[in-house]
């Protein structure tokens, strides 16, 4: 797996709120058609990396490298043109519209016309619009969301949002998809699921990182993980090494040696 | 006979005021509904009404082409402020927005020879209802086919949540930047509409009272569809009208009272697609496919 190319690099990456180091120092890398898990107890700067890696926020110090950029200052719609997606740990869609409508926003880096030819509804447009239709349907339907096109998304389930999300992320075909806890509030077989399109989409070609509470999923799941504690990375390698690993036992599960007591921390 | 006559002249005027703050009201919109709350509209219908008072003066244009180049002004002068005010944050757009209007009537006062001064002006030509229909229908139609193309979805998206989608590689700064020249467009034509209507403009006839107009009809018709802000402009001007007629010894109390009424009831507005999309969604051929 070392063989293949790295996709994204985190170099000794800080941000802090005021005096306050959400992340401190973060070395990392994620490699090409990897499934990457992010790890750490709550608070220790996951979400905030994945902000970073995004441009929502801007390291204090440090640099991310994706696909041979440098995301140094580059606002968040430029970032997603290079081919960066992600979801949100609280689900962010937005209010008013259809769960079809949400993932025809997620194609527009794909729209293929330009905003005024889509206005002045040039044939062309209009074919690329009905092509982009027909894809988010399709993406509605590979997260097992077919038929429900015309829901207004915020009358659905905690997890069909989620889902939906991940379709709006995928409409943009990204290279990198950043999964901020996919499974979160899911019972077993719908986190299975998860587990099994993220395995699909990586098989397909696309790299995932992801932040997930769940141990299971992640030993079963992920490729590779970078365990991350107060800011700072704690371990870096295969999910079960870092979980063997007695700082990660120590620092995420209160005990030393006792990979036993392992126990999804939500 | 005397009657009738009076009744359709007063009639045919609300139809003409209620077309023109149409204008108004879209201007709003046009901001509004890409996530910008700005009063620049009052500037830029009186860069409309002055440049077409102006035109028609110099040119004896007819009222139409006379739009047209209040149009293009009120493009112009959005643009402008578009590059400073997109640098605001949001609240202090508004507030930049308000300072604005007061800043245009001065400039409207001290520049005499082109708006008159405190003088104001008179315009020669009158628009008829019929100029005023035929314009608003292009305008409604060029938002018609915005609200349904790639620049709709997005601005609805920037509105909503504008760091999710400048994460989908929207750019915030660009849609609010269109959304600006469409009002400063559309604000343009709707002062020159107010000029050719009243046949006299001033310092006065662009200030509070038309942001009070622009805001009060945006609001009570709904700023999510484009249909919403002429529901609410028409609405608004036929409310004064009705009330002395119903009610002529309380008319002001009952014309805000309606509006308290209609806005906590219909908090969105008279026109809401979300109604729709709720019935959409709630229709057995959606609840009962399987998933895939
Ligand atoms: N926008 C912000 N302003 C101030 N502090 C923040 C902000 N975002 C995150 N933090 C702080 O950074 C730390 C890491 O948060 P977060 O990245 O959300 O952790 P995780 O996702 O691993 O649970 C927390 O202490 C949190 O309070
Ligand atoms: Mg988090």
């Amino acid at each position: 797996m070392h063989d293949t190319p790295t996709l994204l690099q985190l170099r000794a990456v800080a941000k802090h709120f005021g005096g306050v180091a959400a992340v401190g120092g973060l070395s990392t890398t994620v490699r090409k058609g990897t499934v990457h898990g992010l790890i750490g107890p709550n608070g220790a700067g996951k979400t905030t990396v994945i902000n970073l890696i995004t441009g929502l926020f801007h390291p204090t110090d440090g640099e991310i490298l994706f696909d041979g950029h440098n995301l140094e200052a580059k606002p968040p719609h430029e970032i997603a043109a290079l081919g960066i997606s992600r979801t949100y740990q609280n689900v962010r869609l937005f209010s008013g519209m259809s769960a079809l409508e949400q993932v025809l926003t997620g194609c527009f880096l794909k729209r293929g016309s330009s905003l005024f030819a889509s206005f002045a509804g040039l044939p062309a447009a209009r074919r690329n619009w009905e092509e982009a239709r027909a894809k988010s349907l399709l993406l509605l339907a590979r997260v097992g969301m077919a038929g429900k096109a015309d829901v207004l998304a915020e009358t659905l389930s905690y997890g069909e949002q989620r889902r939906i999300e991940i379709a709006r992320a995928l409409g943009s075909d990204p290279k990198l998809l950043l999964l901020d806890e996919p499974t979160a509030g899911m019972n077993h077989a719908e986190s299975q699921a998860i587990g099994q399109l993220v395995h699909e989409l990586r098989d397909s070609g696309l790299t995932i990182l992801m932040v997930e509470h769940n141990m299971g999923l992640v030993t079963e799941f992920c490729d590779s993980c970078t365990v991350m504690n107060f800011g700072k990375l704690l371990a870096e390698g295969t999910p079960r090494s870092c979980i063997d690993d007695p700082e990660v036992q120590a620092a995420y599960f209160g005990r030393k040696n006792d990979a036993k007591r392992i126990q999804p921390v939500g | 006979m005397e009657a009738i006559l009076d009744f359709w002249a007063a009639y045919s005027a609300t139809i003409a005021f209620g077309l023109v703050n149409s204008f108004i009201a879209l201007s709003c919109y046009a901001v509004l509904s890409a996530g910008v709350l700005s009063f620049t509209t009052v500037m830029f219908a009186a860069v409309g009404g002055f440049v077409a008072a102006q035109m028609i003066g110099m040119f004896a244009l007819p009222p139409l082409v006379a739009f047209l180049f209040a149009g293009v002004a009120g493009g112009v002068a959005a643009a402008v402020i578009a590059v400073i005010f997109l640098r605001l944050e949001t609240h202090w757009m508004a507030l930049a927005s308000l300072a604005l209007v007061l800043i245009t009537r001065v400039v409207v006062l001290n520049t005499p020879t082109l708006t008159g001064g405190v003088q104001g002006m008179l315009v020669p030509v009158r628009v008829s209802v019929l100029e005023l229909f035929l314009a608003l229908a292009v305008t409604a139609f060029v938002f018609y086919r915005m609200h349904n193309s790639w620049y709709g979805l997005v601005s609805r998206a920037v509105r909503e949540d504008p760091s999710v989608a400048s994460t989908m590689g929207i750019s915030t700064y660009r849609v609010q930047f269109i959304a600006f020249l469409i009002s400063g467009a559309v604000g343009g034509i709707g002062g020159a509409a107010l000029a050719t209507t009243l046949q006299f403009i001033s310092a006065d006839t662009y200030f509070l009272a038309l942001a009070f107009t622009m805001i009060a009809s945006t609001v009570l018709g709904g700023s999510f569809h484009w249909f919403g802000p002429i529901v609410g402009a028409f609405v608004f001007t036929a409310l004064p009208t009705t009330m002395q007629a119903v009610l002529p010894e309380i008319q002001d109390v009952a014309k805000g009272v309606v509006l308290l009424v209609i806005m906590i009831l219909l908090p969105r507005g008279l026109v809401d697609p979300r109604v729709l999309k709720l019935r959409l969604s709630r229709s057995p051929k959606t609840a009962e496919q399987p998933d895939a």
